[in-house]
C-alpha cells in the first residue's frame, strides 16, 4: 500500500523552454531530490488544455509528492509554447513527445520512464510507446484516432456556442464538420483548424495493440494501463463548468494511478526487463 | 532549459508569500535593459491577470498575442498566474468565483504589480482583466498606487449564480431550441422588464456593492479606463437582454463627471474575445486608447512605429471564418 501523498508540501517547479525545430516548447519540470522514476505528461490538446489545466498541474504535483520527477509541457503553437498553431501537424506534435522523452531520460538514464497521455495526448504517448520509448504507459481516455479527439473538442465548443444562439441561428456540429470537409478552416475556441489538420486526423491512430482497454502488467511486455474517465473526471474529459469542476478534489483518480505507476517502478527496480 | 526565447522571458516573483509564475513580453530595445533607468523615462507596463481559473495564456492563447503586440509597440507586458491558478503555487478555493467577487485576489495582484514595477524599473502599470479577471483587476487597481490605467473586458458588477438549478438549465436549453420556447422566453423577459421599469435605477439585489464602491473610487480618481463589451445572451447590441439591469450603463453614470472611462462595444466578439474578430478589436481599441491616454513609447530603433500592427496575418494565418463562435463556458454568463 502506498503512503499518503502530502499535497500541501510545496515542491520546487522549474519552467523553461526546450527548443524543437522552428519553435520552443514551454515545459515545467517538477524535480525531486532522489526520484524513483520520471514521468512525461502528454496533456490535453488546444482548447482542452485550458479547460483541464488545474487538475493536470495538480496531478503533476501529486506525482512529484510521491517522489516521481515529472515533466509537463505545451504542444508547439499552443499555450506558452511558441510557433503558429495553424502551421503545425500531428507529426510535429508527435515529435515533441520524442524530444522531451529523450530529454527527460537523459537526466538519469537508469531510472524508469513512464509515459502518460490524456485524450489526444494519449494517442501521442501511445505512438511514442509503440515506437519503443518509455518503460510503461498510462492512458486516460485514449481516442482510437485524433479525429475523435477533435470531434470531442468541437462538440464541447458547439455546446457552448449554442448557449448564445436561438432557433435557426443554432448550428450543429455536423454543419461545422461539413464546412471543414468542404475545405473551409474553422475557428474553435480561438484555434484555427485547417481542413488539412482535419483530414490528417483520421489517419493519426492509436496503435492497434493499445486499442483494447487493458491493464497489462506482466514480465513479457512493458506495462500498460488504460483508464476510461467518466463525467466525474470533468474537466479532464468533456463536461462540467470551467472555474468549478477544475477545482474539485481529484485524489480518487490520482491515488490509484499513482499507485499503479509506483508498482511498475518497483518491478523495474527489481530488475524485471520488459520486452 | 531556457528562461527566455525571443522577446519572452519567464519569471517568478514572490507576492505576499506566494510564488507567482509569469511570462513577460519585452519590447525589442529591452534587451539592453541591463542598467537601471529612472522611472521618469515613462516605461509603462501592462499586466494581465487570470480570468477565473484559466491559465495566463487565456482562451485561445489570446493574452499571448495581445502581450506580443503590446511589446512590439514598446509596452512591456506581463502575464501572471495568480496563486493557485495556472503554474503558480497555492491552493485555490472551490468557491473561486466567490473569492474573486469579494476581491480575494486584490492584495496579491497589487503586490505582484508593485514587485514588477520595482524589478523592471517601470513608471507604472496598466492592469488588464477579462470577465472574472476584470473584477480582480478592478479590486487590485483600488489597492495599487502603481496602477496608471485599467482595461476591463466584459466586466460584471453583479454576483452571478455559478451553478443554476438543473431544471432551469433544461428550460433554458429548450427555449433556445424551440420556437415556442423562444416565444415564452421573450414573454418572460418582458415581464422582467416591467418589473425593472417599476424599480427604476435602483440596484438589483444581486449587485456586487463592494465592487461598485471600488469602481466609484477608481473611476472617480480620473484613472483612464478602457471598458470593452461583447454581445451577451439575447442582447440587443450593446444593451443587455431585455429585463436585465444595465450595470455597465449604471457604472458609467456613477463614475463621475471627471472620470476617464472609454466604453466600446465589440459587435463580432464572443465573450472570450478570443475569436479573430474579438482579438483584432481588442488590439485596435488598446492601440487607440493607449495612444490617447499615455505617451507612446517609440523604440529607438523604430521611432515611427505604430503602437500596434493593424495586420495580424502573421499571427492568425488563415482566412476569416464565416462564423463568430461564442462563449468559453464562463459561469458568469450563467452557462
Amino acid at each position: 500500500m502506498q503512503k499518503q501523498v502530502d499535497l500541501n508540501r510545496q515542491l520546487p517547479e522549474r519552467a523553461g523552454y526546450i527548443p524543437v525545430s522552428g519553435a520552443h516548447l514551454y515545459t515545467v519540470l517538477h524535480p525531486v531530490q532522489t526520484p524513483r522514476a520520471r514521468v512525461l505528461l502528454v496533456g490535453p490538446f488546444a482548447s482542452e488544455r485550458h479547460n483541464s489545466y488545474l487538475p493536470w498541474v495538480r496531478w503533476a504535483r501529486y506525482l512529484a509528492a510521491a517522489n516521481m520527477e515529472v515533466l509537463r509541457y505545451d504542444y508547439r503553437g499552443i499555450g506558452e509554447s511558441t510557433g503558429a498553431f495553424g502551421q503545425m501537424t500531428f507529426t510535429d506534435w508527435q515529435e515533441d513527445v520524442r524530444i522531451l522523452a529523450n530529454w527527460l531520460q537523459q537526466r538519469s538514464p537508469g531510472l524508469p520512464l513512464i509515459l502518460h497521455g490524456l485524450g489526444l495526448g494519449a494517442v501521442f504517448a501511445g505512438r511514442a510507446f509503440d515506437a519503443g520509448i518509455g518503460d510503461a504507459l498510462l492512458l486516460w481516455s485514449p481516442p482510437a484516432n485524433a479525429n475523435l479527439a477533435l470531434r470531442s473538442a468541437l462538440m464541447r465548443w458547439v455546446g457552448l456556442e449554442q448557449i448564445f444562439k436561438f432557433g435557426d441561428d443554432r448550428r450543429s456540429a455536423s454543419d461545422y464538420i461539413r464546412e471543414l470537409e468542404n475545405g473551409s478552416p474553422l475557428e474553435v475556441d480561438g484555434y484555427f483548424w485547417s481542413p488539412a489538420l482535419w483530414r490528417s486526423s483520421f489517419d493519426f491512430d492509436l496503435p492497434a495493440s493499445l486499442h483494447a482497454d487493458q491493464t497489462r502488467f506482466d514480465s513479457a511486455t512493458r506495462p500498460v494501463k488504460t483508464v476510461r474517465l467518466t463525467r466525474d473526471a470533468s474537466p479532464l474529459v468533456k463536461g462540467g463548468i470551467v472555474g468549478y469542476d477544475d477545482l474539485k478534489d481529484f485524489r480518487w483518480l490520482y491515488a490509484p494511478n499513482c499507485e499503479w505507476i509506483a508498482s511498475v517502478v518497483a518491478q523495474c527496480n527489481k530488475g524485471v526487463a520488459y520486452a | 532549459m531556457l528562461e527566455s526565447v525571443g522577446n519572452r522571458r519567464l519569471f517568478v516573483l514572490e507576492a505576499l508569500g506566494a510564488r507567482i509564475q509569469g511570462t513577460c513580453h519585452l519590447p525589442a530595445e529591452a534587451k539592453s535593459w541591463t542598467t537601471p533607468r529612472t522611472r521618469s523615462e515613462n516605461r509603462l507596463g501592462v499586466v494581465f491577470v487570470n480570468s477565473l481559473s484559466l491559465p495566463r495564456a487565456a482562451s485561445g492563447d489570446s493574452a499571448v498575442q495581445w502581450a506580443d503586440a503590446l511589446a512590439a509597440s514598446g509596452f512591456p507586458s506581463f502575464r501572471v498566474d495568480l496563486p493557485g491558478i495556472g503554474d503558480s503555487e497555492g491552493t485555490t478555493s472551490t468557491d473561486l468565483l466567490d473569492v474573486i467577487n469579494a476581491g480575494g485576489f486584490a492584495a496579491v495582484a497589487a503586490a505582484a504589480a508593485h514587485e514588477l514595477v520595482d524589478r523592471f524599473q517601470l513608471s507604472g502599470l496598466v492592469l488588464f482583466g477579462h470577465c472574472g479577471g476584470s473584477v480582480s483587476a478592478l479590486f487590485a487597481a483600488a489597492a495599487c498606487k502603481e496602477c496608471k490605467g485599467l482595461v476591463l473586458l466584459d466586466p460584471y458588477f453583479h454576483l452571478p449564480q455559478a451553478k443554476r438549478p438543473r431544471i432551469r438549465e433544461e428550460l433554458s436549453g429548450w427555449a433556445r431550441r424551440s420556437k415556442v420556447g423562444r416565444a415564452l422566453s421573450n414573454l418572460y423577459d418582458r415581464a422582467r422588464n416591467l418589473k425593472l421599469s417599476v424599480r427604476g435605477s435602483v440596484l438589483p439585489a444581486n449587485a456586487n456593492t463592494q465592487l461598485l464602491a471600488r469602481w466609484k473610487q477608481v473611476a472617480g480618481s480620473e484613472l483612464p479606463i478602457l471598458l470593452l463589451r461583447a454581445p451577451g445572451i439575447k442582447a440587443n447590441g450593446p444593451k443587455p437582454r431585455v429585463g436585465e439591469f444595465d450595470y455597465i450603463e449604471y457604472a458609467v453614470k456613477t463614475a463621475g463627471r471627471k472620470s476617464r472611462v472609454s466604453l466600446e462595444f465589440v459587435q463580432d466578439a464572443d465573450h472570450s474575445f478570443a475569436n479573430r474578430e474579438g482579438r483584432l478589436a481588442v488590439q485596435q481599441h488598446l492601440h487607440d486608447w493607449l495612444a490617447r491616454c499615455f505617451v507612446p513609447q517609440a523604440s529607438p530603433s523604430n521611432p515611427e512605429a505604430a503602437l500596434f500592427p493593424r495586420n495580424l496575418d502573421h499571427q492568425i494565418d488563415n482566412k476569416k471564418p464565416a462564423n463568430a463562435p461564442a462563449d468559453m463556458g464562463c459561469v458568469v454568463r450563467g452557462n
